[in-house]
């Protein structure tokens, strides 16, 4: 088996649907994933993130291109594929009639673990994740937070070498989302196993992730550590909230701050955001008050703050992460 | 908390035998099914309701020479029978869809399981409910005043034509949840067969009582198929030889033969539905 858990290939996928136009969920996508890493595959909703898990988890088939996870083609040789991987997908992944010990060993013997081990595997997995006090009761009856936690011990049960958990936090509240993360870092310690993390929440993949790559309407945008990522963006992000903004107008009061550079303005409702990249924010937030002042634009609170991935998306891709739709307006890099 | 000391299984080659995928995914149906006992219970009700109900109100018809000694409530209680199946399978797909909907399909299809197990534990778990309604059928039908002169083989070979009825219906009903994903196209679809499968057929009248139309679509239908075989395992005719022994085994054939096209159908959607993720 090479260094790399995961190789991808010119990957794409096409998916049709009687009369209707073909959707390219992904475009010739090509990456590798080195053994022990924990990656992030962040993009917004629709970039192609899920595809990509369906297809190296061989859920799915590729339209064309190849992938390799630990060791095995995803398509002519899935099954060894399924037995090396654990997979949590947006849904859930238990029986909700269930119990917690029932779902973990039903999970170990499907992938051929003997019934001994695969109750004393549960066992551990139960203490592990602190649902002790869970164990017989059915998941359908958990917190959102808590049958989260029992889903990503049932795709560990087995010992994968490579572990998928697809948005693992989406729905749940900030004391879940906080658990959960602390979960994902205790598996990031653990050398053998890999850990592909699906989000479309960039503070997640920042603190998680060994490595990111962002994904925007099935291709690769860019590719790196957030730290490498956010340090090619040299200055500050400065952020103006707006109220009913005229793009145009705020655009021209922008471009008169010297410093200020790649501004950015956002509609939303009645609502908006000018954002721009500057080598020093503080010493061009001023300036550039006045000159919305001067523009007759209504303005709200304003932020200057180092490189986070969201810039870094907005500077690979042109709008921010939360409104990856039709609505951006401006200039971008 | 302690670190995770991960311990690969065995080989990865490893893989449950298929004995073991297919007895894992019947637990895990039939454990859900005892932890929501009213629907087996409602379905377990229904028969009963239906064989006072048809057997009152067609009981005068048990005076007519078309029936037997113990009239038309011994006529009834194959019918009955299969009807409890046909009905009950009809429903078999929703768990499939309830599956597709949370997220569990996706886990199953993602493990390193036969897709043929997948179908057969949850087919297996619905046999087992078909045969508990079977027996209750017959139960509640001796109590009516049903007899059964074909004995422990008739009462045997009905319960085979039952469980050959239900491995079709449940199939076709998996299959086609497994295409439509939709437990509102479901619902729709079996409700449109299951009344004319039953009405079509002579699961309430024997097929010289009915009109020559009904009566060329019945012999078609294997609903009739099912309930006649048995009728004839329950009044004894399959073995004294009053039955008509090479129709009787034809549409033996013919159910087993419409079993496994349908299994065959539920493995290929159940494929189908992976293909199209």
């Amino acid at each position: 088996m090479s260094a790399n858990a995961i190789e991808a290939e010119g990957l794409v996928k096409t998916y049709r649907s009687g009369r209707k136009a073909p959707v390219e969920a992904l475009r010739e996508l090509s990456f590798a994933v080195p053994s022990g890493e924990v990656f992030g595959l962040l993009g917004p909703n629709g970039a192609g993130k899920s595809t990509t898990t369906k297809i190296l988890t061989t859920l799915s088939l590729p339209t064309s291109g190849t992938a390799r996870v630990a060791g095995s083609d995803v398509v002519r040789a899935a099954a060894a594929v399924r037995a090396r991987i654990g997979y949590v997908s947006q849904g859930t992944s238990t029986d909700p009639l269930l119990t917690v010990r029932e779902n973990l060993e039903l999970a170990a013997r499907l992938r051929g673990v003997g019934r001994a081990d695969a109750a004393a595997r549960a066992i551990r997995l139960i203490e592990e994740f602190a649902l002790t006090g869970n164990a017989a009761r059915p998941t359908g009856k958990l917190s959102g937070g808590t049958r989260r936690r029992v889903d990503v011990a049932a795709a560990l049960v087995h010992s994968p070498r490579v572990l998928f958990l697809d948005e693992p936090t989406t729905g749940l509240d900030p004391e879940a989302r906080s658990a959960m993360w602390s979960e994902i870092r205790r598996l990031s310690a653990e050398d053998s196993l890999t850990v592909v993390l699906t989000t479309h929440y960039l503070e997640e993949a920042d603190r998680l992730a060994d490595r990111v790559m962002i994904v925007d309407r099935g291709t690769k945008v860019v590719e790196g550590t957030p730290h490498a990522l956010k340090a090619a963006l040299a200055g500050d992000s400065v952020r103006v909230e707006l109220f009913e903004p005229d793009a145009d107008r705020v655009r021209r009061a922008a471009a008169s701050v010297a410093g200020l550079r790649e501004p950015l303005v956002e509609v939303s409702g009645p609502t908006g955001a000018l954002i721009a990249r500057a080598d020093d924010g503080s010493a061009a937030l001023g300036p550039l008050i006045q000159a919305l002042d001067a523009a007759g634009v209504a303005f709200g609170a304003a932020s200057v703050s180092g490189p986070t991935l969201d810039d870094v998306y907005l500077h690979h891709v042109g709008h921010t992460f939360e409104v990856a739709g039709p609505v951006t307006e401006g200039a971008a890099a | 908390m302690s670190a995770l000391t991960l311990t690969p299984v065995s080989s990865p080659a490893t893989r449950a035998s298929w004995f073991t995928q297919t007895g894992q995914v019947f637990k895990r149906w039939i454990v859900g099914t005892w932890r929501q006992a009213w629907g087996p219970v409602m379905s377990l009700l229904q028969p009963i309701i239906w064989i006072v109900l048809f057997g009152q109100v067609y009981s005068a018809l048990g005076s007519l020479p078309a029936f037997a000694a113990d009239g038309y409530i011994g006529y009834l209680v194959p019918g009955v029978l299969m009807m409890t199946v046909l009905y009950s399978g009809a429903w078999a797909g929703t768990g499939y869809i309830d599956d597709m909907n949370s997220g569990v399909m996706d886990q199953l299809l993602s493990a390193p399981i036969s897709r043929s197990a997948i179908v057969t534990g949850q087919l297996l778990q619905q046999l087992v409910i078909n045969g508990l309604q079977s027996a209750i059928v017959l139960g509640i039908g001796a109590l009516a005043g049903a007899r059964y002169p074909g004995g422990v083989g008739g009462i045997l070979l009905a319960l085979v034509a039952a469980t050959l009825l239900a491995t079709i219906f449940c199939c076709a009903s998996s299959a086609v949840a497994l295409i439509t994903r939709n437990q509102v196209a479901l619902i729709g679809l079996s409700q449109m067969i299951v009344l004319p499968a039953t009405f079509l057929s002579t699961t309430m009248m024997p097929a010289e009582l009915l009109p020559g139309w009904v009566q060329s679509v019945a012999q078609w239908n294997p609903m009739t198929w099912a309930v006649e075989l048995g009728r004839a395992g329950l009044d004894g005719s399959a073995f004294d030889g009053s039955a008509d022994g090479a129709l009787l085994l034809a549409r033996f054939a013919g159910l087993l033969v419409l079993a496994a096209l349908a299994f065959l159908w539920t493995v290929r959607s159940i494929r189908g539905y992976q293909r199209s993720l």
